[in-house]
């Protein structure tokens, strides 16, 4: 029995379950099981300034484009920003928006958690190639996506096109989160129930899926966030969302305070829904599910509903992975205007992964402090943060974009359209990501090690170099690798950060969609989704 | 056995993040340095997209005779960027896609008076009344059909016929695009906001087809997916040159008197006070409405020069003067807000 | 090292927050230089939040926590942990998984050179019975060596106090009683104070120099073990730390005590002189007789549970309404059903009625 703290790390609510019965016979004090297990808790400890003021700084930084709106929703007086918002056009677009977050985010949860089990808990033969696969959709952005099936198909334009599209570059979002929980359940419960009766589906829905929704639901915000704040996909799918309202106010009337406004409601929904997932976790976020297991789980034979079973994972990275490619590939091979320009293709890739590596750095950086804290303290204080850190994530690009230029202008301008710049955008943008891998990074550590870390001398910072961070960095690098890809991807606010002259590939590709040679921006589509697949891939290989 | 691999995925990724990333930085003083000695260089923001002018504005910058900078983006997205930076700008001349996006910042007093010499160059029609942007290429809004689904004596003469129940679930167009926009704005000037309202009404009731841009609108006429597009002219004129006018399937038809679906808007530029590059941006407003200008938009993007008495060679284009394009002031067609409203009220965007 | 490592708690109060349970009220506890002492007591009695406090990971509401000569917790007093010179062993030992065995020794070690580490690794490790095991990686020790490494990791910075937090836990018990035997012995080699925190009264019992009784956020008593075990406080100690028979009695003039077995010399009067109270008597002073011997009281027996090494024998008594558990050592010749008589050897302790905690 290697009973070690890496396989043994077990949450609160786990060890409390596991110490119960030995407990039983001093009875007595059930009431006060939750005090009692403080020590694991970590109930009532301020967080520790080290992480604090970094924290807070990421936090502020998050903020930032909440201040812009702030000034420009309320630029003509707060009359004026309510009479833009309370138009009934809000509330449609408002219910148009949630309506295609809902659905997608259900889709999601269904393709991410059904692929999760089935690579990680079946029999499913080329389990791991099926499992990168499911996560190299996060490589193909959501407007690419939607061009391909456009392309293929102009019917599915509108609602169903735009769940469509989004549900299949987002679901990865579920599905890692999940994979790893997985992973991380002791087949032992499963056992447990199976032996009580319950059969695979039963067991299933009622030991495994509660378990893994805390991970599930943490996906689920990274893709209603993503959804809401999407403007590529449905623009293109011609699907009117809150998002297309504010891109076309700046658009159609060249005035920035009714897309204030507007953004002022997408803030409220983020705020509300990233509440709401933390009502999920509940207590359930601190009972994580734990790093490893004493023992692997033995893969679940799917006898006759193999061939189903490896349908439905062949269906999903057929329409997911394959079909955009092959839509790129058709371009390549058409058109007189595939001129392919390799040096300046293999340049613009250059600036890409480097800018794109920056963000993906500078991100994790400023997560750290947030990731650690939201997953070692409780309170309002530990709770704001957190979500001060997805404050600004549902906001499109172009808001979070106009916002760094109303502050650079004014308070950094020798940074203004520089590199560093545009890097600090996509920190502000991403910094959920990040910060959502770290927490579950840090969750995956045994708490009781730091405080063994202190106990031997170590400073607060000490203990977060010399062991928090080293444990969770697997896992801190994961979540660098996934914001990563999403930097490569990111457009508009790329578009008007970026120093002048230079391009990454997305803006390569928005160049060439624009002047209407897609021939010409197939390549540049390529290289982005093969680039970011090598990130995608690793991710996928990665077993937290 | 998993210590390592994680270790090993670790050092992977952060050797990948921390070398493009240092490489950036790296680049990021050349951009600097660049930044800070190109004092005297002018930079221009540019709505125009890339692959249609970075030519033409290479030339410029050997024209101008200063190193040239040139920010491209989409016109709506750099006027909300220029208006934001405000007097700080760096930018010395916006080159926008559409009249309106010029008129936001003429409103907001972003722009300089350009000299009458410039001015005078273009017709009055075609330039800001207030004198401090004008117009360097137009285009037509035309009707496109499929010639197999409409012959070309049944193409209608008016937007008015395209409402008509014989074009029930017919014709396409896009509700987003800048050019319908300001064809709207256009129809409101021309007929009133209530004609303009029923005509809009009309279209939507008449199952007219919504599209992402003009191009997707010109895809749908040519894949037969609809019989008409409303577009611009020199949309098929690039494809024309790309696949060759048989492989195209579409045609054009330009409307007769003075239709308000005519309308004939312009892509031009403006000198932001600000920036200090005054002087460069004159020069560069001066070789735009030059001849060697003049004479790449009319090859390469197809479009209707404006000034220097060029005039297109592009076959198949009717001449600029044979346009029957309504009378309108097109600084009028700067605020569309009432426009974007009427769109919304009626549910098209 | 400091002349004394006495540690002194006093006046420990501590609840997590408005509304929640006070989960210290007051505790006072006092563990002498060189001393194991076991915090024993069942869950939600507060051991746990009075280990975090002493380790400097809470801070408490009032009191003092007094090292040696140093306050190191208390009113406006508090030392952060990484300052205290206080080891912690916690459940399942809790080594650090990416650094080896030999690291996990030597983590605590600052201002050593390398050399002298390592001495100091292989010293602890020896100590603690794992000489050679340095280079290992965690995952690849039982639980029972991980054990003794996370002791030999809070032992080697020499620390003035270990804590040591339900260590055993995890272990199954044949391996149980090695390793307590083993920490006992390292911590005696080492001369650290230490307190051990546990619900397991054996465990307790059989480890300690000295037994706190935590009950409801107070030390209901701190006693030896044999004296904690002999002469406990009350009832509901007497029967946290062993098998306890209680029967209610009678004081008589010559201090002795009527019981339904029998009259019972007793220890000692409880203060007030009480003429009625409960009578607290150990299994193991029980002895089986024939149904009719002298001196004995007549009994069915109701059930037998045989341990090996002895077994217990429970005996529905006349004129008292609940079972009373005898201990049996050697051969058993009863069965359930039989009749038996049932004799009182040595004294018993007499508490007052009324003056029972109540329940937790």
């Amino acid at each position: 029995m290697p009973n070690t703290p890496r396989a043994a790390p077990r949450s609160a609510g786990a060890s409390a379950l596991a110490s119960a019965p030995a407990e039983a016979s001093a009875a007595a004090g059930r009431g006060r099981f939750r005090t009692f297990h403080a020590f694991r808790t970590r109930t009532g400890r301020r967080p520790p300034l080290v992480l604090l003021v970094p924290a807070c700084v990421a936090a502020l930084f998050a903020l930032l484009p909440l201040g812009y709106l702030a000034v420009r929703a309320l630029e003509r007086g707060p009359g004026y920003a309510w009479d833009v918002v309370a138009d009934a056009r809000t509330l449609h677009l408002l219910g148009r928006s949630l309506g295609l977050t809902a659905v997608v985010v259900a889709a999601s949860l269904v393709l991410g958690i059904s692929l999760a089990w089935l690579t990680v808990r079946t029999a499913l033969p080329g389990a791991r190639a099926w499992s990168v696969l499911a996560t190299l959709p996060l490589a193909v952005p959501s407007y690419v996506a939607a061009f391909a099936w456009l392309s293929a198909e102009p019917s599915v334009a509108g609602f169903g096109g735009a769940a469509l599209a989004l549900t299949l570059v987002s679901f990865p979002y579920v599905h890692l989160p999940v994979a790893a929980a997985l992973r991380g359940i002791d087949p032992a419960q499963e056992e447990a129930s199976r032996s009580l009766g319950h059969g695979p589906s039963a067991t299933f829905l009622r030991v495994t899926l509660p378990q893994l929704r805390p991970a599930a639901a943490g996906g689920g915000l990274l893709v209603a966030l993503y959804v809401l704040s999407d403007f590529g996909a449905v623009s293109l799918m011609r699907y009117d969302t809150f998002t297309r309202a504010i891109h076309t106010s700046y658009r159609a009337s060249f005035d920035r305070t009714p897309a204030a406004a507007l953004s002022v409601v997408l803030v409220v929904m983020t705020v509300a829904l990233v509440a709401a997932e933390t009502r999920t976790r509940g207590r359930a976020g601190h009972a994580r599910t734990g790093t490893g297991t004493a023992r692997p789980a033995v893969p679940l034979p799917l006898g006759r509903y193999r061939p189903l079973a490896l349908l439905w994972c062949g269906a999903v990275a057929a329409v997911a992975v394959v079909f955009p490619l092959g839509t790129l590939a058709y371009w390549l091979t058409a058109g007189s205007s595939a001129a392919w320009d390799l040096g300046g293709l293999a340049d613009t890739a250059w600036a890409t992964l480097g800018v794109a590596a920056a963000g993906a750095a500078l991100t994790t950086v400023l997560a750290l402090p947030v990731g650690v804290i939201a997953a070692r303290h409780r309170g309002r204080g530990a709770r704001l943060l957190e979500q001060a850190a997805y404050a600004g994530h549902a906001l499109p690009g172009i808001t979070v974009a106009l916002s760094l230029v109303f502050f650079a202008v004014r308070y950094a301008y020798p940074l203004y359209q520089q590199l560093p710049l545009l890097v600090c955008a996509y920190a502000v943008l991403f910094l959920p990501v990040a910060v959502a891998a770290t927490r579950a990074a840090v969750l995956q550590a045994p708490p009781v090690l730091e405080d063994v870390a202190r106990s031997l001398g170590r400073r607060p910072w000490q203990v977060l170099r010399e062991v928090t961070v080293p444990l969770a960095a697997p896992g801190v690098a994961a979540g660098a690798a996934l914001t990563f890809v999403v930097c490569m991807k990111e457009l508009p606010a790329t578009l008007l950060l970026r120093p002048t002259g230079m391009d990454t590939l997305a803006t390569r590709l928005w160049t060439e969609t624009g002047a209407g040679s897609f021939a010409a921006a197939a390549p540049y589509a390529a290289a982005l989704i093969l680039l970011a697949a090598v990130p995608s891939y690793l991710l996928g290989r990665h077993r937290t | 056995m998993r210590r390592p691999l994680a270790g090993r995925i670790t050092a992977l990724v952060a050797a990948g993040l921390l070398l493009p990333a240092l490489a950036a930085c790296g680049s990021d003083d050349d951009g600097s340095s660049q930044g800070k000695g190109g004092d005297s260089a002018l930079v221009i923001y540019s709505g125009r997209n890339e692959k249609l002018v970075k030519p033409l504005l290479d030339k410029l910058e050997k024209a101008v005779g200063t190193k040239v900078e040139v920010r491209y983006g989409d016109s709506a997205e750099l006027a909300a960027q220029l208006l934001e930076e405000g007097e700080r700008t760096k930018a010395g001349l916006f080159f926008s896609q559409d009249a309106g996006a010029l008129g936001s910042l003429s409103k907001e007093g972003m722009l300089a008076k350009l000299p009458q010499t410039h001015l005078d160059k273009v017709d009055k029609a075609y330039r800001s009344g207030d004198g401090d942007w004008v117009g360097t290429s137009g285009r037509v809004r035309v009707i496109a059909y499929h010639p197999d689904k409409v012959a070309e004596g049944e193409v209608p003469d008016s937007v008015h016929d395209v409402v008509k129940p014989e074009w029930k679930d017919k014709v396409g167009f896009a509700p987003t695009n800048a050019s319908f926009q300001a064809f709207v704005t256009g129809m409101r000037v021309l007929e009133g906001d209530d004609a303009t309202r029923k005509w809009l009404k009309a279209l939507k009731d008449n199952g007219a087809k919504t599209y992402a841009h003009n191009l997707a609108t010109l895809d749908a006429v040519e894949s037969g997916e609809v019989s008409l597009g409303l577009i611009n002219h020199y949309y098929w004129y690039e494809r024309v040159a790309e696949k060759g006018e048989e492989k195209v399937g579409a045609k054009l038809h330009f409307l007769p008197g003075k239709d308000p679906g005519a309308l004939i808007n312009v892509a031009g530029v403006g000198i932001l006070t600000n920036a200090g590059q005054s002087e460069a941006a004159q020069k560069a407003v001066d070789f735009l409405l030059s001849k060697e200008a003049q004479t790449y938009f009319a090859d390469e993007t197809k479009e209707y020069p404006l000034a220097a008495g060029v005039t297109s060679t592009v076959e198949g284009l009717p001449p600029f003067d044979s346009l029957e394009s309504p009378d309108i002031d097109l600084g009028k067609l700067e605020s569309l807000q009432e426009t974007l409203a009427m769109l919304q009220d009626v549910g098209l965007v | 090292m400091t002349d004394t490592n006495e540690l002194h708690v006093e006046g420990l109060t501590k609840s997590y927050g408005d509304g929640d349970p006070v989960v210290l009220r007051g505790l006072d506890l006092t563990v002498p230089t060189g001393a194991l002492a076991a915090v024993l007591g069942p869950s939600g009695c507060g051991k746990t939040t009075l280990l975090r406090i002493v380790a400097g990971f809470l801070r408490a509401d009032a009191g003092t926590v007094r090292l040696g000569n140093r306050v190191v917790g208390g009113p406006g007093v508090h030392v952060p942990p990484e300052r205290r010179r206080i080891g912690i062993v916690p459940q399942e030992g809790a080594l650090f998984p990416h650094l080896s065995v030999g690291h996990n020794v030597t983590f605590g070690l600052k201002g050593v050179d390398r050399p002298e580490r390592r001495r100091r690794a292989e010293e602890m490790l020896e100590l603690v019975g794992l000489a050679g095991y340095g280079d290992r990686m965690p995952h690849e020790l039982s639980g029972g060596q991980q054990q003794r490494v996370a002791l030999a990791r809070a032992l080697a910075p020499r620390p003035q106090l270990v804590l040591l937090d339900e260590p055993f836990n995890a272990l199954d018990s044949a391996l149980r009683a090695g390793v307590r035997a083993d920490v006992r012995t390292a911590l005696r080699a080492t001369g650290a104070t230490a307190v051990l925190v546990t619900h397991d009264q054996q465990e307790a019992l059989s480890t300690a120099d000295l037994v706190a009784v935590v009950r409801d956020g107070r030390v209901a008593q701190c006693d030896t073990p044999q004296d904690l075990y002999r002469r406990p406080a009350d009832p509901w100690v007497a029967g946290f730390v062993g098998d306890a028979v209680l029967l209610p009695g009678t004081v008589d003039t010559d201090g002795t005590v009527r019981t339904a077995l029998g009259t019972v010399p007793l220890r000692a009067l409880p203060e007030g002189n009480p003429r009625t109270g409960t009578v607290l008597l150990r299994p193991e002073q029980l002895r089986l007789t024939g149904p009719t011997a002298q001196g004995a009281v007549r009994g069915t027996v109701t059930d037998v549970c045989f341990y090996g090494h002895d077994a217990m024998v429970t005996v529905a008594v006349d004129g008292h309404a609940a079972p009373v558990g005898i201990r049996v050592a050697g051969p058993l010749r009863v069965r359930p059903g039989e009749e038996t008589g049932v004799r009182v050897l040595g004294e018993g302790t007499l508490h007052r009625d009324g003056c029972e905690p109540t329940a937790l």
